[in-house]
């Protein structure tokens, strides 16, 4: 479509300037709204056009290629989904050992009972979905917290790279980075295996298929930190055990995070049936919340619209004084959200390929 | 540490305490150190059983061969979603919710392929009648017959027939495959005496049979298919996330960028006026009469 001609423009913005638009010619903008264009962008003939950008696949209408391996031709050749994932992520064949140790990772990682994915994908499945809607918000229970293999794997990257400078010892950061992360639900030690030996069996593992390396040998120094800084009795637990032994496989904390969360999602598929086949649905309204279980204020009246300003109470604050005082206040109603500080930050690394699409 | 459920449900797929995690009696640990793999772990947990070789193998082949599909909608859509810079997961949460009636239908595969098996037992027809009884009721209804076509393999899908001829060659071979071959039979033939063009098999057509051969429920399929996906959309998305640019709006990448302004096509109804809202009943009551709108109602 383009632009609008000029001649309509013009048409369009006299009828709009003599009838006014509320604000929209107040000289504080800071343009003339009524010069502006009708229409769509023109395309753009300087740059090259949009295309999907991979390095991780393509295909036409005869193949399938990830990191230049067909992949009709991997299976042929008897590779599988552990195979291909260290093709997508790291866009290499992995070693007989290697592929050993994601499909044990892969096994323990499968199923955790009635956890936050398996919860998440019962919910979903109440409401009459499709199965393939409660696998993928079951993916999202996936957090800094809950299955936080991004976070543990970035802290260990952080702590690695100044022992790698030169700053300290393995030791001294291992006891840095428990001293400066002792709150953080990504610190891989925990009380939660102190009965279940799991997380130990799966480092026995890596060690015997000789794929341990320095993020194992990193999180060992990690335990035996928290072990001495802590009070209470303290292990390895799976996040540190599986997050240290997918990066000495060679996946980023990303991709980990990643593998890992879409890997409990088949399960969380198994729990969709499972809620489908032996429990109802739910419909609009049906679910009570009992009174036991709310402290919020107590019942009052609705007071008549005419009196709206006797009740009502601005929320505007002139001082920094009057803005802290309503923060404070604001912190007690529980669900305003004042209680919570957090960055949202950009997760991603990088930003532009610049080596695509030059014309 | 509050270690409660955080719902309460009787279950038969797991349990888990402090000592272990059992899934369908199984201590995942020694599933895991006895050297099972994990295709085997997938029959455990769908099925409550332990494969033979050759189903495992069926369905290594097939989960692998599914995985990566490069630009598909829902590798489109982890990449859309990463655009905004959100935590990774939602990106392949929004990839593996793509599949639906149309992308991946593994499912309505499935449950097409049993209603007609069903009925071939109760109406005591032959699997080969059946088929055809199915693609001649798809087909005179006009309705797509599930598992055939693919909008970019128009060729034929270059995981398909590979996968039936692995299932041959593993000789897992049962009802299902014979049903499918069937459908094809007679879908081409129906197809060439109509002078249609040739429409091959797709990967669901031939990975969710040997899916359902193996044992497997169509939703239990479905979750295979669409959660193995989700591995390589999730590399899509974060490929995007390292390396493309955030927004995917750049004027500054030398490449127009996915929702550059110039990528906007507009068809629908010309810039117009805002009524005043002192003229907002005449305006509307007069739109209303004329009708015109209707044909942009969606």
């Amino acid at each position: 479509m383009g632009y609008l001609d000029k001649k309509k423009t013009d048409e369009l913005n006299k009828i709009k300037r003599e009838r006014k638009i509320g604000n929209l010619d107040s000289p504080k903008n800071p343009f003339d709204y009524y010069e502006r264009e009708y229409g769509t962008v023109p395309r753009d003939t300087e740059r090259a056009p949009f295309q999907w950008v991979s390095e991780v696949a393509y295909k036409n209408v005869h193949r399938i290629v990830a990191r230049g391996y067909d992949t009709t031709e991997l299976m042929e050749e008897g590779y599988g989904v552990i195979e291909v994932l260290f093709v997508d992520y790291q866009a290499r064949i992995p070693t007989v050992e290697e592929g050993q140790m994601l499909n044990y990772v892969m096994i323990m990682a499968l199923e955790d009972g009635l956890s936050a994915p398996a919860a998440i994908s019962r919910m979903v499945a109440r409401s009459k979905t499709f199965l393939t809607q409660a696998c993928g918000a079951s993916i999202m229970a996936f957090g800094h917290a809950y299955g936080a293999y991004s976070a543990f794997g970035n802290c260990l990257e952080h702590y690695l790279d100044r022992v790698d400078k030169g700053e300290f010892s393995l030791e001294a950061a291992a006891e840095l980075l428990v001293k400066e992360n002792r709150h953080d639900e990504a610190l891989g030690v925990s009380g939660l295996m102190l009965k279940d030996p799991a997380a130990k069996r799966m480092i026995a593992r890596a060690e015997k298929l000789g794929v341990a390396g320095k993020y194992i040998a990193f999180t060992k120094e990690i335990v035996k930190a928290a072990q001495n800084a802590f009070d209470e009795p303290v292990d390895l637990d799976m996040l540190g055990a599986t997050g240290a032994t997918m990066m000495d496989l060679g996946f980023t904390p990303e991709a980990t995070w990643a593998i890992l969360a879409v890997t409990r999602s088949f399960a969380a598929g198994a729990h969709y049936i499972e809620e489908v086949e032996r429990e109802e649905s739910s419909r609009l309204g049906q679910q009570l919340t009992p009174i036991e279980d709310y402290d919020g204020p107590a019942d009052r009246p609705v007071p008549p619209l005419s009196d709206r300003n006797k009740y009502a109470k601005s929320a505007i604050c002139r001082t920094p004084d009057e803005w802290n005082t309503r923060f404070e206040e604001m912190k007690k109603v529980r669900g305003s959200g004042f209680r919570i500080v957090e960055e949202i930050q950009d997760p991603s690394k990088k930003s532009g390929i610049k080596k695509v699409g030059k014309l | 540490m509050n270690r409660e459920p955080l719902i309460r449900r009787k279950t038969a797929i797991s349990y888990k305490t402090e000592e272990k995690t059992v899934m369908r009696g199984y201590n995942l640990s020694e599933l895991a150190e006895e050297g099972y793999s994990f295709y085997d772990a997938m029959f455990v947990l769908f099925q409550n059983r332990i494969p033979t070789e050759n189903e495992e193998k069926m369905l290594k082949y097939e989960m692998g061969v599914f995985l990566e599909h490069s630009m598909s909608p829902s590798a489109v859509g982890a990449i859309g979603v990463s655009a905004g810079r959100p935590n990774l997961p939602v990106c392949v949460a929004a990839a593996v919710s793509t599949f639906g009636g149309v992308h991946g239908p593994g499912a309505a595969h499935g449950y097409m392929l049993n209603k007609y098996l069903e009925r071939a037992q109760k109406e005591g027809k032959t699997v080969d009648e059946m088929a055809k009884t199915l693609v001649d009721e798809y087909m005179d209804a006009g309705r797509p017959v599930m598992g055939m076509g693919q909008p970019q393999h128009i060729d034929s899908d270059p995981r398909a027939e590979p996968i039936h001829l692995r299932q041959e060659e593993l000789e897992l071979e049962g009802v299902y495959l014979e049903f499918q071959r069937a459908l094809e039979k007679y879908f081409h033939a129906r197809r060439k005496k109509e002078e249609r063009s040739y429409v091959g098999v797709n990967v669901v057509g031939s990975g969710n049979t040997a899916l359902m051969e193996i044992g497997f429920s169509p939703n239990a399929g479905w979750c295979i298919g669409s959660v193995v996906r989700g591995f390589s959309c999730a590399a899509h998305a974060l490929f995007n996330m390292k390396r493309g640019r955030a927004w995917g709006a750049s004027r500054n990448e030398p490449m127009v960028q996915m929702i550059d302004l110039s990528m906007i096509k507009y068809t629908g109804p010309e810039d117009r006026i805002v009524p005043k809202q002192e003229a907002q009943q005449e305006y509307a009551r007069k739109q209303k009469e004329e009708g015109e709108y209707k044909k942009w109602v969606i």
